[in-house]
């Protein structure tokens, strides 16, 4: 075990050698990873409740999904109290660079954020739709829908933005920051666009979870913009064979990939993730600030 | 090796056969202590006084029973001790019976009867005749302040001895409601030959090792995982001086690099735990493809 001070804070660190990913990506990379991304990812995080998924023996053991932050947190991780139909929960305030690494020490790998601030738990600040590909299909089936899907919103005088899911598909977010929102609306919303590029493309996208119908094809999942889901963060890495990340992408590279007919054009890993911030800066800012107002459809 | 428990003998007519007492049965409970959460420390027991709330030593408890509420009879240990008949020591076998005569819900507790080496022979013997008579022997003895009644049985050469709970002690049928109603209530044969075919459909040789404890397993398996994932529950508060403080880079350094040269020494090393086929499915060789994507971006 070894105690680091960070920002006045005292954190221990242990298992820093164990390999937590096949390829040899061990914790204290996962740890130095979420460090470098910190000023990036944090005000993704700060004000949302998390769901943690962790994989203290690496991402080819047991996981964990956990809500509530545990009672053995450090006296300065603060909670969220969020009280819903199904009870209360509190929520793990992930607000600081320790904070922070303390969830990291913890291997909660992937942290997978609300919709809405914790503060305000039934106001969306965003609408998500999340493209996931059932096989064959693969993310450059999911960059082709993308694409359509950025085109549709556009013509309601809409700006979307693209990352990936660090998995296998892409995700689509409309920013609104706009109150005051329901989940009625924004999931109605989302659903009805989902039918809309259901009936235009019927041999590429569905919009209805059922697996035997997903196969060749994209599932526009628009259920995700509900009070009791949570969507992998932006920069959140991911439990995959390779510290997979999920990466904001610019439409550019939405398009890049698309052409390439080659998944590898926007799958990014942690390292390559840090280089890209130093080079864009946080593509997903946009998703905080990038006020819009959701239309009424039909 | 287990320990004995009990010693003293086994007497019928005018047979006295030295024996000790060991447990049949070792239950595998997960027993957990308490810590407090704000500490990480042990919690510990404290007798105190129920008035005044100050700690009462133990050497200054006796058993009290209730006669009406705050009238208590004290009783000293010396005053249970002299009615526990220890010097008997015996397990005196009352009569024999057949086993089938004996309900399991007079059943306790389970130990094995093992003799002392001097005793190998009348032992052996008393086994074998209850072996061949197919009987088992109903005795009284004491142990610890409690008469016991109990059912000596033989069992694979070995005298197994189950403590057995006295009639007055088994509550009756009867007085539970619901089983008092069933009297009224009649079955249809058509009913009872269906029921019973299912009985026989899953009839079988009864295989105890079948069965697990599965919760346990579960608890012991979360015990596992939490000892495994570094997330102990709580870490007993460190003594002061316990490890020195560090930057944070400072510490994480050595072992990133550490691991980049791992991987540089075994470029492969995902093939060493058999994860290749996963690997290799997600990384296509088109690295320059995505070069060439970034600098257009």
């Amino acid at each position: 075990v070894t105690v680091v001070d960070i920002d006045g804070r005292s954190l221990k660190l242990s298992n820093l050698d164990k390999v937590l990913y096949p390829t040899g990506f061990t914790k204290a990379e996962v740890i130095d990873y979420y460090a470098k991304v910190a000023p990036t990812i944090l005000p993704h995080l700060s004000d949302r409740a998390i769901t943690r998924r962790r994989f203290p023996n690496g991402v080819e053991g047991q996981t964990f999904y956990e809500k509530n932050c545990p009672k053995h947190r450090p006296d300065w991780v603060d909670v969220f109290r969020v009280t819903g139909e199904d009870g209360t929960i509190d929520f793990c305030k992930i607000d600081s660079l320790p904070a922070l690494l303390w969830l990291a020490n913890l291997a909660a790998l992937e942290l997978h954020t609300s919709m809405a601030r914790a503060v305000d738990p039934d106001t969306p600040t965003m609408v998500v739709f999340d493209l996931d590909p059932g096989l064959p299909a693969d993310l450059v089936d999911c960059c082709e829908v993308a694409l359509w899907l950025r085109h549709v919103l556009g013509s309601l005088g809409l700006e979307c933005a693209a990352k990936t899911s660090g998995s296998k598909g892409l995700q689509v977010y409309l920013p609104l920051n706009t109150g005051p929102m329901t989940y009625e609306r924004t999931a109605g919303f989302s659903r009805t666009l989902a039918q809309v590029m259901e009936q235009q493309h019927p041999d590429r996208c569905v919009s209805v979870q059922r697996k035997e119908l997903r196969v060749g094809k994209v599932l526009i999942d628009w259920s995700q913009n509900s009070r009791h889901k949570t969507t992998v963060c932006a920069y959140s890495l991911r439990a995959r064979p390779r510290p997979t990340v999920s990466t904001p992408v610019t439409w550019d590279e939405v398009e890049a990939c698309l052409d390439a007919r080659d998944a590898e054009v926007i799958t990014f890993e942690a390292p390559e993730v840090l280089d890209r911030i130093a080079e864009h800066g946080d593509l997903w800012l946009p998703t905080l600030t990038l006020e819009q107002h959701l239309p009424e459809l039909g | 090796m287990p320990r004995a428990i009990w010693s003293g003998s086994i007497s019928f007519g005018l047979v006295n056969i030295p024996i000790k007492l060991y447990n049949a049965v070792s239950r595998k409970n997960v027993s957990f202590h308490q810590i407090d959460t704000r500490s990480g420390s042990r919690v510990k027991m404290q007798r105190v006084s129920a008035t005044d709330g100050s700690e009462v030593p133990y050497d200054a408890i006796v058993k009290g029973y209730e006669l009406s509420p705050d009238r208590y009879v004290t009783i000293s240990p010396e005053e249970l001790d002299a009615l526990d008949p220890e010097a008997t020591r015996t397990i005196d076998i009352e009569e024999f019976i057949s086993l089938s005569d004996i309900d399991p819900v007079f059943f306790d507790t389970a130990y094995y009867v093992a003799p002392v080496k001097a005793a190998v022979k009348p032992y052996k013997l008393l086994e074998e005749a209850m072996e061949q008579e197919g009987k088992v022997a109903i005795a009284r003895f004491v142990m610890r302040t409690k008469q016991y009644l109990a059912a000596v049985r033989p069992k694979n050469g070995a005298l197994v001895m189950s403590t057995m709970v006295y009639a007055d002690e088994v509550v009756p049928a009867e007085d539970v409601p619901e089983l008092s109603d069933l009297d009224g209530v009649t079955v249809s044969d058509r009913e009872l030959a269906m029921a019973k075919q299912l009985v026989e459909s899953l009839s079988t040789d009864f295989e105890p090792e079948k069965f697990r404890d599965t919760y346990r397993d579960q608890v012991l398996e979360l015990i596992d995982r939490k000892a495994a994932g570094e997330e102990t529950v709580l870490e007993a508060p460190a003594p002061a001086d316990e490890g020195k403080v560090v930057d944070l880079m400072a510490a994480l350094e050595a072992s990133v690099k550490e691991a980049r040269e791992a991987r540089k020494r075994h470029p492969t090393g995902a093939e060493e735990d058999g994860a290749e086929a996963e690997v290799a499915e997600a990384k296509p060789k088109k690295k320059p493809a995505k070069r060439a994507a970034k600098k257009s971006a």
